[in-house]
């Protein structure tokens, strides 16, 4: 049982309780969509609710809480992820145990699936498999996100990394509501369970209801994915897809050799927020500030994997402006042109973020979950004074082991 | 000045609370033990404000579509040249600043220097600055952001809704305006706009976070610039609504994977403000949740025929002068789960609400209202657009607790009649 671990993170000050169950696997091409579609008919009932009105109806009445199936790719870790919410005790009127109601459903949904015939239930499975092939389809509505996916795909082609965290389409069809429930029960004895608990509980009730649940459950040992950085192989790729669209998107990614567990991963982050995370950065204030070429201009750094990636919406008959003035940016920073005000704002930009996630029950989760993913163990206050200890030598010294690896463009059907 | 004070017992939340001579609101909320803590400083003026009567004039003004969101870019160029995101930066804070029908809104947040990052934000926001030159430089960036929109499915399916709904509101236009709209703003247009609705006693400024009233009070009196209050009211005029619709559907094709659809129903119970608009809000929250909510028949008709995902959902926007409902999501038959919900209608408007399911919602609308409490952005950005429409949230509970099964019954047959419907599709492009 040593798969499952608790940890509880007192959040007297808010006013809910937040359950975060983070199940790893390792991200691979044969189970990418399995797991795409495993945490959605899981949510779907259970022995305690036997079917999604019955959860609806039990959350309800636990005052509205909440509780959502989903997956994320972090690294080469494909997390199946149950995120649920509710309001302390004490806010109910007769002081209802709301949070332990919670974890029961929870641990319901987990460990006691409805069944028929040795399989899930075939319609719940195909009504999930459908919803599931919505969302990889509708991944082109939000183009600025589609933008940043398909150069990360193009970037990682032939890597783990490339896989979306939600599947494909091949992978959904071959998936029945045999072959599913027979991964189910592997993933579940055979994977690390996180379960994060913030805000306020009594964590001897919670660690016995769980122990109480998995009485009896075999389990195999388990570890967390391994994450492999992306190197850069060959030349520069030049990808344009092309669609009915008004604006143009520009992502540009860099590769580094930079890896999370590294002491040069901070000195990265900083170098990125100089160069493009907030309006302190150079892309804000010459892309966009000075150039008038977009109203958004920014990268973000994809720590586990060690990449930056940089996105803009412009005019179509701008990419060439817009990709030069990125690199030139670029360029600037391995010459050594940082101000004194852009090192600082990049810093405490930083810092502010980092102290501000102690108030974010979800934030605090995604932290602590990316310390799993990295083997890093940090916590806040040590990142903090990382951050702070990075210097402009540092930044120079990183940002010249940034290498342009994948320019993407999605530009108009005419253009 | 002094601060008043007030507790609400319900769900322990203190606020301190007072008008400055200038004519300003001041609210300060202190959550104890916060890393974070958020100022919002906003204005009573949003997009549907481009027509109006200065206090002490006799004559309307008119002026550009989009203006107000212009004016908010506009205000972060200062008269010195200074740049007022490096001084929020080298604060450590996070500045923005949005606008939205009916408001526009200055803020930031930060674990440091909080006093000091305040003091930036009620000077640049009471220091206007408009040149020839600085307004012609911010074409180009509101022109990629209205592109953005242009290109965005979700954004395009609610204001093609909102132009079925409304005949003549301006609550039909798009905030940025539009390419050609915003070609005519001038500086002259701006000084005018900021002259009436950044007069102070149209303003309120709310700080959140684990600080000291007195001192956070202090920073905010030393702040304030001259102001005269306006003795009067800025007289915003609206065209006259009917209560039939513009349209009872619309239809755009763009690059979607599948249909997308916005079915709304137009509130004609409207000219009410403070807790009677509140009530009203919380009553059709209930309502939408007892329909359309995951434990609601027609939910699990519509999701086990494969007609809506998990995007299904249902929402309330409100203000005193126009207000309506939302249900919106993805499917491939948009038609159809028109049809299924205005049966619905009709089903409930002959059988009847079920008691049972009003308890059950009214339920989890309170645990609602706790989880707003918790982040400091929310709190303040949704008590400051409450207290423009003249509600405080601390009645919250109140109102609340008085709220009737015969109340909610009476709402459902004002406001959820089939003929005050429309439907708004994204199709996908062949």
């Amino acid at each position: 049982m040593e798969n499952i671990n608790l940890i509880y993170v007192p959040m007297d000050k808010i006013k809910t309780t937040t359950i975060g169950v983070y199940i790893h696997r390792q991200l691979n091409k044969n189970d990418v969509s399995k797991n795409a579609v495993l945490p959605y008919v899981l949510r779907r009932g259970c022995k305690l609710c036997p079917d999604a009105e019955a959860i609806a109806k039990y959350l309800e009445n636990l005052y509205g809480a909440q509780l959502r199936a989903g997956v994320v790719n972090m690294g080469d870790d494909q997390i199946m992820r149950f995120e649920a919410q509710t309001i302390q005790d004490k806010y109910a009127a007769e002081g209802e145990p709301l949070t332990e109601d919670l974890l029961r459903l929870i641990l319901s949904v987990m460990f006691e699936p409805v069944t028929e015939d040795g399989g899930f239930k075939s319609a719940t499975v195909e009504i999930e498999k459908n919803n599931a092939k919505d969302r990889i389809a509708s991944v082109m509505n939000d183009k600025r996100v589609y933008a940043m996916q398909r150069c990360i795909e193009e970037m990682c082609a032939g890597e783990n990394y490339a896989l979306p965290s939600r599947g494909t389409i091949e992978g959904v069809d071959a998936i029945d509501a045999r072959n599913l429930y027979e991964y189910y029960k592997s993933a579940i004895a055979s994977s690390v369970i996180d379960i994060y608990v913030c805000g306020s509980a009594d964590e001897t009730k919670l660690r016995a209801l769980i122990d109480e649940k998995t009485a009896g459950m075999e389990f195999e040992p388990a570890k967390i994915p391994e994450t492999e950085i992306h190197r850069k192989s060959g030349d520069v790729k030049n990808v344009t897809d092309r669609m009915e669209v008004t604006q143009g998107k520009l992502s540009i990614g860099f590769a580094t050799d930079i890896t999370p567990q590294s002491e040069d991963a901070f000195a990265l982050t900083v170098m990125n927020s100089v160069f493009g995370a907030g309006a302190h950065s150079k892309l804000f204030n010459n892309v966009r500030e000075k150039l008038s070429l977009a109203y958004y201009a920014s990268s973000g750094a994809v720590k586990a994997k060690g990449m930056i990636i940089m996105n803009a919406g412009i005019e179509f008959e701008n990419f060439q402006k817009a990709y030069d003035e990125t690199l030139a940016q670029l360029e600037s920073i391995q010459n050594g042109e940082i101000s004194e005000l852009e090192y600082k704002s990049a810093v405490s930009f930083l810092v502010n973020a980092y102290e501000a996630m102690k108030d974010s029950p979800e934030q605090m989760h995604q932290f602590l979950s990316d310390q799993r993913v990295t083997g890093t163990n940090y916590d806040i206050d040590y990142c903090k004074d990382k951050l702070a200890a990075v210097t402009i030598d540092d930044i120079v010294r990183v940002s010249k082991r940034v290498e342009l690896d994948t320019v993407y463009f999605l530009t108009g059907e005419g253009e | 000045m002094e601060l008043k004070y007030k507790k609400s017992a319900a769900d322990g939340e203190e606020m301190f609370y007072g008008t400055h001579p200038s004519g300003l609101d001041i609210f300060i909320i202190p959550k104890k033990g916060y890393s974070k803590s958020y100022a919002i400083f906003g204005t009573h003026y949003g997009s549907v404000d481009s027509d109006f009567i200065v206090p002490g004039e006799t004559e309307e003004t008119r002026v550009p579509d989009g203006i107000a969101h212009y004016l908010e870019h506009k205000m972060f160029d200062q008269p010195d040249n200074s740049n007022v995101f490096d001084k929020f930066s080298r604060l450590g804070a996070n500045a923005n600043a949005f606008t939205s029908f009916n408001m526009t809104a200055y803020l930031f947040s930060a674990t440091e220097n909080v006093k000091e990052s305040l003091a930036v934000l009620l000077d640049y926001v009471q220091s206007p600055y408009f040149t020839e030159e600085t307004v012609e430089k911010e074409r180009g960036i509101i022109g990629q952001e209205i592109r953005m929109y242009d290109d965005a499915d979700s954004w395009k399916v609610f204001f093609n809704l909102l132009n079925c709904l409304y005949k003549n509101h301006p609550v039909k236009k798009e905030i940025a305006g539009t390419i050609e709209s915003i070609s005519h703003i001038t500086p002259e247009l701006l000084y005018r706009c900021y002259n009436t609705f950044y007069n102070l006693s149209n303003m309120a400024i709310v700080v959140a976070g684990d600080v000291e009233p007195g001192e956070i009070l202090k920073v905010i009196e030393d702040g304030i610039k001259k102001n005269e209050p306006f003795k009067e009211e800025i007289k915003r005029i609206y065209p006259d609504e009917p209560n039939e619709l513009a349209s009872d559907y619309a239809e755009q094709k763009m690059s979607v994977a599948m249909p997308m659809f916005m079915v709304g129903f137009k509130d004609t119970d409207t000219e009410c403000g403070g807790k009677a608009l509140l009530k009203k809000s919380l009553e059709t929250q209930i309502l939408l949740k007892m329909l359309f909510g995951k434990s609601a028949p027609l939910y699990k008709q519509l999701y086990d025929d494969g007609l809506i995902n998990a995007s299904f959902s249902a929402d309330h926007t409100m203000q005193p002068d126009y207000a309506f409902s939302s249900i919106e999501g993805q499917s491939k038959d948009p038609k159809r789960v028109y049809d299924m919900i205005i049966a619905e209608i009709n089903r409930v408007r002959s059988e009847g609400l079920l008691e049972e399911d009003y308890v059950r919602i009214k339920k989890v609308l309170w645990g609602e209202h706790i989880r707003t409490l918790n982040d400091v952005e929310n709190l303040a950005g949704d008590f400051l657009q409450m207290h423009f429409m003249g509600i405080d949230y601390f009645d919250y509970y109140d109102v609340y607790k008085s709220i009737t099964f015969e109340d909610v019954q009476k709402r459902f047959e004002n406001h959820f009649v089939p003929e005050r419907s429309a439907l708004s599709v994204v199709n996908p492009v062949e």
